[in-house]
């Protein structure tokens, strides 16, 4: 008999334990609906909101709550028996099951990628977009250092490889006639950044991925050469202060890696072979008489980003 | 015997009733939209749209058009649209501006294979309109935050379809491109003509609404068609004759900016 009475104890214990453990992972089906509601609602109406507020979440989730339209911020425990399991046989009596309130629950999630304080380094490839005779290929990097979440400074470095357009062929067979051309051998830059637009998109409406718009501008070199209209002819470098400015996007993807496009303009007073360059002229007296013109060079780019530190912690709590 | 099957009993619900419980256990949010409560801006509404568009990066012209736009979305990620542009201005690129100043007003006493100024400009055709339809998938959609002040719903999408171009020449007395044209012998040239009338090609690229409220909306497009010309009017395959051989497919980039209203005015919200 009293080793009966054990058993049934025993039993009874491994039961209410196993009931509890399922309760408290949220296992009851009349809490779901509710417990969905409440990010639901939050993540249309307030997902763009977390921008520039992802780093105060605890303060942000205090006014979602309060917000008519979301679930009331009231303690998940304050009927402990609305949709818990805890009423397994005749013995079972309410009991508190957890501590979670509503307030635990953050409605406006954290901005999932902190830059502050972290370098990037940003290999890409480019394509020049707005001539007519020559294509320009760059291959370089970006390094960047950002002091705020919005705002960076960096240098930049890049290798040109151009080639010509079909336009450029037929210029003297419908024409006659031999453009004068520059090309681009390396750059480099100096530049600022500032993101005044961030935002996040739904894929399919199956997954959220953060992405920024941001701006920029610097100055820096470019190493350009003159290609003779006479082969036999020698060209010469040209070494050119350079001002940029740029329009470009992040999209993340993850803790330290970003997918990256932008549209650059690198705006120079590059210096052309002089139209009237005679055969043999001497290179010094056809560089004196060069002509010099202000040129734009608007450059697409796409590549990725790696941050270092590759982790990064939130520094207010939840 | 009796007290060994009792430990069995107890041994087996020790680990077993635990493991059972777990693995019940399923997120709430398992399966679940990324997004409940979503406006569904598009889903079941028509579009229409008016505003400006050009050309990007043409040799001899960029042309700007009044483009107008209607579509209907069949889902929320599913569309198919018609647009027009008509052409109101057909500005002179510099690459035009350098190519023609760098001719000779008139032909020298000892010809050139050059053309004259008037004789390379007349058959250098301009778009007077595009015409096409497209079928628009929309993935991407979502809100974004301007200084973290102004917020608005977008969405990105791409679109293929047919396009048509339709071309003029500059000098209208410039006879139009035939199947064949006549071989001149050198060192004579061979008589330009102009690439003229409607060209089919492909119409495909990505576009992007920025709502403002939720039945208007500026609506970005970056298209490419893909149709035959030959902007100059002038040999391109070397065989000394300028006529319908000498089409190639090229690209024409267009921007396009519309103010776009929506019906119904209102929008579904999702589950």
């Amino acid at each position: 008999m009293k080793r009966t009475a054990v058993s049934l104890f025993v039993w009874c214990a491994i039961s209410a334990w196993a009931a509890a453990g399922y309760a408290k992972r949220g296992g009851g089906g009349a809490k779901q609906p509710a417990a969905e509601a409440a990010p639901a609602q939050t993540t249309d109406d307030k997902a763009a909101a977390d921008a520039p507020a992802a780093e105060k979440p605890a303060a942000d989730a205090a006014p979602a709550a309060d917000d008519k339209d979301a679930t009331p911020a009231e303690s998940l425990d304050d009927d402990p028996t609305k949709g818990t399991k805890v009423d397994e046989g005749e013995t079972a009596k309410p009991v508190k099951l957890t501590t979670t309130s509503w307030q635990d629950i953050v409605v406006v999630p954290r901005k999932p990628f902190l830059k502050t304080s972290r370098f990037e380094f940003a290999p890409f490839t480019g394509l020049s977009i707005n001539d007519n005779l020559i294509r320009h290929y760059a291959f370089g990097a970006d390094i960047n250092f950002f002091l705020s979440d919005v705002f960076w400074i960096g240098v930049q470095g890049q290798y040109f490889v151009k080639a010509f357009t079909d336009r450029e062929d037929l210029i003297g067979l419908q024409y006659n006639r031999i453009p004068t051309l520059n090309r681009y051998l390396y750059g480099a830059a100096f530049n600022l950044g500032y993101v005044p637009v961030y935002g996040k998109f739904a894929l399919i409406n199956k997954a959220i991925i953060p992405w920024e718009i941001y701006a920029s501008g610097g100055i820096g070199w470019t190493r350009s050469e003159v290609i003779p209209r006479n082969p036999s002819d020698l060209g010469w470098t040209n070494d050119l202060l350079t001002a940029n400015v740029a329009v470009g996007s992040r999209f993340f993807l993850f803790d330290w890696l970003t997918v990256n496009f932008a549209f650059r303009d690198y705006i120079m007073a590059d210096k052309f072979e002089p139209t009237d360059r005679m055969p043999g002229q001497d290179l010094a007296a056809v560089k004196s008489n060069a002509d010099s013109k202000l040129v734009q060079n608007v450059m697409f780019y796409a590549g990725v980003g790696m941050y270092l530190p590759a982790r990064f912690q939130y520094k207010s709590p939840r | 015997m009796q007290k060994r099957l009792a430990f069995l009993i107890v041994a087996i619900s020790v680990f077993a009733l635990p493991l059972a419980a777990q693995a019940q256990h399923k997120s709430p949010l398992a399966d679940a939209p990324a997004i409940r409560k979503r406006l569904e801006l598009r889903s079941t509404r028509l579009e229409l749209g008016v505003g400006g568009a050009t050309t990007i990066g043409q040799d001899f012209y960029h042309t700007a058009f009044v483009d107008v736009k209607v579509g209907f979305h069949i889902t929320d990620w599913l569309s198919i649209a018609a647009f027009g542009g008509f052409a109101v201005a057909n500005l002179d690129t510099g690459f035009k501006d350098s190519v023609v100043g760098s001719l000779d007003t008139t032909q020298p006493a000892q010809p050139t294979r050059a053309p004259t100024r008037d004789e390379a400009t007349g058959s250098m055709n301009k778009i007077q309109q595009m015409l096409g339809a497209q079928l628009e998938v929309t993935p991407f959609t979502g809100k974004y935050s301007l200084f973290g002040k102004l917020f608005a719903h977008y969405d990105f999408y791409a679109f293929l379809g047919p396009g048509f171009l339709n071309y003029a020449a500059t000098t209208a007395s410039v006879p139009s491109c035939t199947a064949n044209g006549t071989v001149a012998a050198p060192p004579a040239q061979p008589a330009s003509c102009a690439v003229t009338g409607l060209k089919l090609g492909v119409n495909a690229g990505v576009g992007a609404h920025s709502f403002i409220n939720q039945f208007l909306a500026l609506n970005f497009e970056l298209r490419d068609i893909i149709a035959p010309n030959n902007a100059a009017g002038r040999d391109v395959n070397g065989d000394r004759r300028v006529d319908n051989n000498d089409l190639s497919y090229g690209n024409t980039f267009v921007a396009s900016l519309n103010l776009v209203l929506y019906f119904p005015t209102t929008a579904d919200i999702s589950n």
